[in-house]
C-alpha cells in the first residue's frame, strides 16, 4: 500500500463570511519534506495551517493530513504537534508545569527530550511562562509541541516575533527537532529568508491561492531568468513576470537547452518568489513586497 | 486529563473551598441556636426575616458559579490563544470539553447540594412551625433543586463563554441570566408542574382581616397574601361577586371610603366588616405541602435536562464553529 500523503488537499476552500482565506486549492506533498509556506500577510497561510490541525473545517473541498482527516482522533491528534502564532502559552504555569501538562495529555510523551531540550536551551523549569521573552516562549513551545514525538510538526509563523538572535536560535532548534524525530514539517513565514534554510520544499501562497509548489531543487531548476521579448517566447516556457527587460519564465526538460542558449541564467529562490508574488498582485514588485523577501 | 483540569483549576476552587467552609461554619451555628430554642413557636417571628435572607443569598450561588467557573473556562482560554495549545495536545477537544464540564459541573453539584443540606438541617425546626418550606423564595434554598440550579448556572457559563469568547462579557450575561431564571422559573414554570388544586374561599371579614393586602390598583380590586394551610397559594382571582363577576371599583372605593362604623378591631375594621356583607368570594389554585419533594425532584430534573441541552450544544459547537 503507498503510503499517505503528508498533506493532500482537493479544491480545499475556506471562507469566513463573504472573504475568502483559501480558493479552491491543490496540493499533494509527500512524506519525509520541510515544507516552506510563503506569501505576504492575510494570503491564507495561517488559515491553511489551522486548517491542517483540524483547528477549523474547510467551507469546501477536503484535506488531508498523514491520510486521515485533520484532527480525527486522539491517536491522529498525537501524530502532529502544532506551534500557533505567537506560541500561545499558559502565563500562570511554570515551564516544569507545561511538561507534566505534555505528559498528562499525551500518551506518546518523550519525558527525556522535553528535559533534555529545556536544559539545552538554558530555561529554568520552576521559571513562570508567563515571564519568558519570546523567544524563550517559543522554545517552550516548539519542545511541548515536539515531546510527544509527532511525525508532522506544523509551526505558523513560529519566528515572526522574534529578533534575529532568538530567531536563529529557533530555527536551529527545529531543524534538530525535525532530524531528531525523524518527522516532517511545514512552517509559514513571510520572511523567505527563515523557510529557504531549512525548507527542501516550497509553496507560495497568496491571493487564497496557491502560486506555486513543489521540491526547492525542481523549482530552481525549471525557472529562469532570461532577455528579452517575452512575446516571443518558445512554446512550453511561461512567463511568470517581466521586469527591467528581464523576464523570470518556467520551462520544462524539453526547452531547457534551448532556453540556455538564449542567455538564460538560472533564477534565485528569492527571485522564484517575487516573480510569482508580484505576478498574484498584479503590479510592478513594489517595496512592500521586496520587504517581504529581503532578508 | 483530570489533573490537568484540577491544575488549571486550583486557585477557583480555593476561593471557593474558603468560602463554603466560611457559610457551612455559619450555617451550623445557626441550626445549633435554632434547634437550642425553647419555645419552637416562636421560631418563625424570630428566624422568618433570615430564613428569607438566606433564601435569597442563597440565590446567587448558581449565578456565582456561573460566572466564576463556568463563564472563564473555554472563553480564557478563547481569549488567550491558549485554546491552541490545548486542543493540539492528543486530546480530542470534544473530550477535553466533555471531561472539563463533567468533573466541574459535579464539583459544582457538590457545593450547592453541601451548602442547600446544611441550610435545609438549620432551618428544618423553623420550617416545621412556619409551614411555608414551599412558597416561592424557600423552595429554592431547601432540599435537591438547587443542585440542578448549580448545574444549570455552571454549563449556561462554559457555554455562554464558548459563544461570546471573552471572560467578561460573558461572567456579565450568565450572571444576570441564571438570575432571571429564578425569577421566571418560580413565578411562570413551577406553578404548573402540576394541576393546581382549586378552591374557592368566601370572603368574610374575617378572611379579609387574614390577608397582607387589599386593594384596588389597576383592573379591578384585590385581596393578597390569602394562605391556604399546608399548601402554596400560586393564584389568587381578584374580588368576585356571588355571580361570579369581578367586584366593581365603586362598591369596593364605597367600602373602603365610607364603610359604616362599627367599632371592628380586625386589620382592616369597618372596611373588612362592609366588604364581608358583599357576599364575595375568591377562587384560589394552590400546591398541597404534600407535593414539596415531588416538586423539587421536578424541578431538578427540569434543570439537569436543560444543562445536559446546554452542553450538547457546547460539545457541537466546539467541534464545527471554532475560530
Amino acid at each position: 500500500m503507498e503510503t499517505p500523503l503528508l498533506l493532500r488537499a482537493k479544491r480545499l476552500t475556506k471562507r469566513y463570511g463573504r472573504r475568502a482565506a483559501l480558493t479552491e486549492c491543490d496540493l499533494a506533498i509527500p512524506r519525509g519534506h520541510v515544507v516552506g509556506l510563503v506569501g505576504p500577510n492575510g494570503a491564507g497561510k495561517s488559515t491553511l495551517l489551522q486548517l491542517a490541525c483540524g483547528l477549523i473545517e474547510p467551507t469546501s473541498g477536503t484535506l488531508s493530513v498523514l491520510g486521515s482527516r485533520p484532527a480525527a482522533n486522539a491517536a491522529h491528534l498525537a501524530r502532529v504537534g502544532f506551534v500557533a502564532q505567537d506560541t500561545p502559552v499558559y502565563a500562570s504555569f511554570s515551564i516544569a508545569d507545561h511538561l507534566k501538562m505534555g505528559a498528562w495529555l499525551n500518551p506518546s510523551w518523550d519525558r527525556a527530550l522535553a528535559k533534555r531540550r529545556i536544559a539545552a536551551v538554558g530555561l529554568d523549569p520552576a521559571q513562570k511562562a508567563g515571564r519568558l521573552s519570546g523567544g524563550q516562549r517559543a522554545q517552550l513551545a516548539l519542545t511541548i509541541a515536539a515531546a510527544k514525538r509527532p511525525e508532522l510538526l506544523i509551526f505558523d509563523e513560529p519566528a515572526a516575533a522574534l529578533d534575529p538572535l532568538a530567531r536563529k536560535g529557533f530555527m536551529r532548534a527545529l531543524v534538530e527537532f525535525v532530524s531528531e524525530l525523524g518527522a516532517s514539517a511545514v512552517l509559514s513565514s513571510h520572511l523567505l529568508s527563515d523557510v529557504e534554510q531549512v525548507c527542501d520544499y516550497l509553496v507560495v501562497l497568496c491571493n487564497s491561492r496557491i502560486q506555486v509548489a513543489g521540491p526547492v531543487r525542481d523549482l530552481l531548476a525549471s525557472h529562469h531568468r532570461i532577455a528579452g521579448d517575452p512575446a516571443k517566447m518558445p512554446a512550453g516556457v511561461e512567463v511568470i513576470w517581466t521586469e527591467h527587460g528581464r523576464a523570470l519564465v518556467r520551462d520544462n526538460a524539453a526547452v531547457r537547452d534551448g532556453a540556455a542558449a538564449r542567455d538564460a541564467e538560472p533564477a534565485t529562490l528569492e527571485e522564484l518568489v517575487l516573480a510569482y508574488m508580484s505576478r498574484a498582485a498584479g503590479t510592478v514588485a513594489a517595496p512592500h513586497a521586496s520587504a517581504t523577501v529581503s532578508r | 486529563m483530570i489533573r490537568m483540569i484540577l491544575r488549571q483549576f486550583r486557585i477557583q476552587a480555593l476561593v471557593a473551598a474558603i468560602l463554603v467552609i466560611l457559610a457551612a461554619i455559619y450555617l451550623v451555628h445557626l441550626g445549633r441556636d435554632v434547634s437550642a430554642a425553647r419555645d419552637t413557636s416562636q421560631l418563625p417571628s424570630q428566624y422568618g426575616q433570615t430564613m428569607l435572607f438566606l433564601a435569597a443569598g442563597f440565590g446567587l450561588v448558581p449565578a456565582l458559579i456561573g460566572a466564576f467557573w463556568g463563564a472563564p473556562l473555554i472563553a480564557r482560554e478563547l481569549e488567550t490563544g491558549t485554546h491552541r495549545l490545548a486542543w493540539n495536545q492528543s486530546v480530542p477537544r470534544r473530550r477535553w470539553l466533555a471531561v472539563k464540564l463533567t468533573v466541574l459541573g459535579l464539583a459544582s453539584m457538590a457545593v450547592a447540594g453541601t451548602l442547600s443540606a446544611l441550610l435545609t438541617w438549620a432551618a428544618a425546626p423553623v420550617d416545621q412551625v412556619a409551614g411555608d418550606r414551599f412558597s416561592t423564595i424557600l423552595f429554592g434554598a431547601r432540599g435537591i433543586a438547587p443542585i440542578g440550579y448549580a448545574a444549570f448556572g455552571f454549563t449556561s457559563g462554559a457555554v455562554t463563554g464558548l459563544l461570546v469568547r471573552r471572560t467578561l462579557p460573558a461572567m456579565a450575561l450568565v450572571f444576570l441570566a441564571v438570575i432571571a431564571a429564578q425569577f421566571v422559573v418560580p413565578n411562570l414554570l413551577r406553578p404548573h408542574y402540576m394541576p393546581p388544586e382549586r378552591v374557592t374561599v368566601p370572603m368574610s371579614a374575617d378572611t379579609i382581616n387574614q390577608a397582607r393586602m387589599l386593594g384596588s390598583i389597576t383592573g379591578g380590586p384585590v385581596v393578597g397574601g390569602l394562605e391556604i394551610p399546608d399548601a402554596w397559594v400560586a393564584y389568587t382571582s381578584k374580588l368576585l361577586t356571588s355571580d361570579g363577576r369581578q367586584l366593581s371599583d365603586a362598591a369596593f372605593n364605597e367600602c373602603f371610603n365610607n364603610a359604616p362604623k362599627t367599632g371592628a378591631t380586625g386589620k382592616f375594621g369597618e372596611i373588612a366588616v362592609c366588604l364581608g356583607k358583599l357576599d364575595l368570594h375568591v377562587d384560589m389554585a394552590y400546591q398541597p405541602n404534600r407535593r414539596f419533594w415531588l416538586f423539587q425532584w421536578i424541578e431538578l430534573a427540569l434543570y439537569l435536562g436543560f444543562s445536559a441541552l446546554l452542553a450538547a450544544v457546547g460539545l457541537w459547537r466546539i467541534q464545527h464553529r471554532v475560530s
